[in-house]
């Protein structure tokens, strides 16, 4: 029997489809503002090898209620069954999505015992990065020497204020790769304390696109004094945990 | 007098007032009427929304060319037993609508709860007739962003400031008491009608029966299934404040008695296993339903309200007396009965919060907070820490009164049921 979980992002759609419990495709595509339209090709496209709709869907993310077909289930409840797969251990995860952050916090069996997400604003979630560092115009290499430059300090976390206080910082000659560590230095400083005011893990879990700013990653073990650890694809973990919950 | 004569008559911006009423009947229609099963008696509430500018704001215009006062409040606190006994009329004011808040927004800082924003709104843009009809805010220092609102309001209508103190100590309860002693005196002066044992006693007894009707429809959403919808009832309580009290009354203990039989028949609103829950913080006030239109979209109902538009206004009677002095002895006592997060400590809300969610077979809490309520906003964490204590699922929202986030708040609602049901 095949299952699919279908994760509609507010930046991309993700695909996973399970045959007997193993993962037998897995598909990303960008949500370009119609996450439903970006669900129904991936469906679509995978009909077109497979030839056959898999016989149970769950739908999940921010466009899930809108989608025609499936079980809903929510991002929190995925993501939770997801990592649950990789790290049976560990209770406490991170998802940095694009619209927003979440902490969940499970139980040895795999339940959701508890969660929070922030409220009403950008700051400390993946849009928040990305809007920055669109603005910084970056170069490999510069993202590169961030990793060994010292972080300047940014105070302001929100996406509007902490653009302008780096063009401002720009304008004073600060160095490119101390913005750029100073901004993930403070986002994994914010991100810490979102995560402390849930528990202290002994390990934390952290998914989602900005999983993989591997700066990010550095400062957050920092601060959280902690060991972070990042299930393969971490983008991919709220569909799979949709499929497996189909 | 057809209502708009009377709104011309009350120097409303017709204008602007309908287009703040215009979306309100679709609203209500999908939200309310709409929904299958509401028990007949909320006729009667369906009614007075459907006028919500017209009826009652007659009958407060009637009263005042006869003489009497209306006095208008926004807190549990004030002792509206004082205003009943002389015949004057106080009442609620509107406090919950987004479309006020930019308006009140050009004399507060943006930063500040919604509450204060929505009522400053209403004034300035001058589409409440309630507020137009008021003489008199009776005002309170609960938060600084009210206690420092008053004084602009004060501009616009005369605003009287009753301090409440921000312990439970003696001493505090005797300046409460002065103060609750002083406001009568300010009330006897305006409406120029003098307390007496008999008239304070029927202003006891009016307000009583009205927060024990209360109490009655409060303590049957126990049952399982639940017989009515939250929804409904937070519309009673946001009701309460602006209706005439014994009417009021009477049509809330109608309404339970048809609560009774439907208990007795094992009729409800939702299924038997539907997740039942208790909300908790900050009110709502008329007209922000979207916390439990959305609560129960999900499939949940909510059972219960520990906030100002339910529990914590009906939860205590005052206790009758033989002269005036002694009744408002016991005016002053009730209010001190009731856990607001404005006092410091406040472990008696914690205790109230675990009785209402075993009362009332809770499955979760939902603490919500208004954006900028510092006192919730902060106590939220000892709100937090009790449910973990006692195991009770717990989910803290913050929110306004715009609809722009309920995609948002509906996940992390329907992420709360899941975790319930799993």
């Amino acid at each position: 029997m095949k299952q699919a979980g279908l994760d509609l992002g507010s930046v991309n759609t993700k695909l996973v489809v399970l045959e007997n419990g193993e993962r037998v495709y897995s598909q990303v595509i960008p949500s370009r503002f119609d996450s439903v339209q970006a669900g129904i090709t991936l469906i679509n496209s995978y009909v077109e090898k497979h030839g056959e709709k898999p016989e149970k869907l769950v739908v999940t993310g921010y466009g899930r209620v809108n989608f025609p077909e499936g079980r809903v289930i929510t991002e929190i409840s995925c993501q939770g069954r997801g990592c649950h797969a990789y790290f049976p251990e560990q209770m406490y995860i991170l998802d940095l999505g694009g619209q927003d952050a979440k902490v969940i916090k499970k139980n040895p069996a795999g339940k959701v015992v508890q969660f929070i997400m922030n409220d009403k604003c950008a700051a400390g979630t993946g849009r928040f990065l990305d809007v920055i560092l669109k603005g910084l115009d970056l170069t490999a290499d510069e993202l590169d020497s961030a990793a060994a430059a010292k972080p300047i300090p940014i105070n302001s976390m929100c996406t509007v204020f902490a653009e302008s206080e780096v063009i401002t910082m720009l304008a004073k000659g600060t160095p490119k790769p101390e913005v750029i560590a100073g901004l993930f230095k403070s986002t994994a400083k914010r991100l810490a304390n979102f995560v402390e005011s849930v528990g202290h893990p002994e390990c934390l879990i952290f998914t989602g696109g900005g999983a993989h700013y591997s700066l990010l990653v550095r400062f957050l073990e920092q601060e959280l004094k902690e060991k972070v650890v990042i299930p393969p694809e971490p983008e991919m973990t709220a569909a799979l945990g949709a499929a497996l919950l189909a | 007098m057809d209502n708009r004569e009377l709104w011309t008559a009350l120097g409303m911006d017709l204008e602007k007032h309908d287009d703040f009423l215009a979306p309100v009947p679709a609203i209500f229609t999908s939200l309310f009427l709409d929904r299958p099963n509401r028990p007949n008696a909320m006729g009667y509430f369906d009614a007075v929304v459907g006028d919500v500018h017209g009826i009652r704001v007659h009958e407060l215009y009637a009263q005042k060319e006869a003489g009497a006062k209306v006095f208008s409040t926004f807190c549990v606190y004030v002792p509206e037993e004082i205003v009943v006994a002389t015949g004057s009329a106080s009442i609620g004011l509107c406090a919950g609508a987004q479309y006020t808040v930019s308006s009140g927004e050009k004399v507060l800082p943006r930063n500040l709860c919604p509450l204060i924003k929505s009522t400053m709104g209403f004034k300035l843009d001058r589409i409440c007739p309630y507020f137009q009809v008021s003489d008199w805010v009776i005002g309170e220092t609960t938060c600084d962003g009210k206690k420092k609102a008053w004084e602009i309001l004060n501009e616009h209508i005369p605003t009287y400031v009753m301090e409440l103190p921000q312990k439970k100590d003696a001493k505090d309860a005797r300046l409460w008491e002065e103060e609750v002693r002083e406001f009568a005196s300010f009330i006897e002066r305006e409406t120029k009608v003098n307390l007496t044992a008999e008239n304070l006693a029927q202003g006891i007894q009016t307000i009583n029966n009205k927060r024990q009707a209360l109490q009655r429809l409060a303590n049957l959403r126990k049952h399982k299934p639940a017989p009515i919808h939250g929804l409904d009832v937070l519309l009673i309580n946001q009701l309460s404040f602006f209706d005439d009290p014994v009417r009021f009354a009477a049509q809330v203990n109608a309404l339970c008695d048809e609560l009774d039989l439907r208990v007795k028949e094992g009729i409800g609103v939702a299924p038997v296993d539907a997740p039942r829950i208790l909300v908790t913080g900050t009110p709502q006030p008329l007209p922000a339903w979207k916390l439990h239109a959305l609560i129960e979209q999900a499939g949940a109902v909510v059972v219960g309200e520990e906030t100002c538009t339910g529990e914590r206004y009906y939860k205590d009677v005052t206790e009758p007396a033989d002269n005036v002095s002694d009744m408002l002895t016991n005016i002053a006592k009730r209010p001190l009965k009731v856990n607001c997060a404005c006092f410091t400590p406040n472990q008696g809300r914690m205790e109230d919060i675990t009785f209402m969610a075993e009362n009332l077979k809770a499955d979760a809490v939902i603490d919500f907070s208004l954006q900028f309520c510092q006192p919730y906003g902060v106590e939220s964490y000892f709100v937090g820490n009790e449910m973990e204590k006692k195991s009770i699922p717990f989910l803290r929202l913050e929110s306004d009164f715009s609809a722009e986030d309920q995609g948002q708040l509906l996940t992390r609602i329907e992420a709360l049921l899941e975790m319930i049901r799993a």
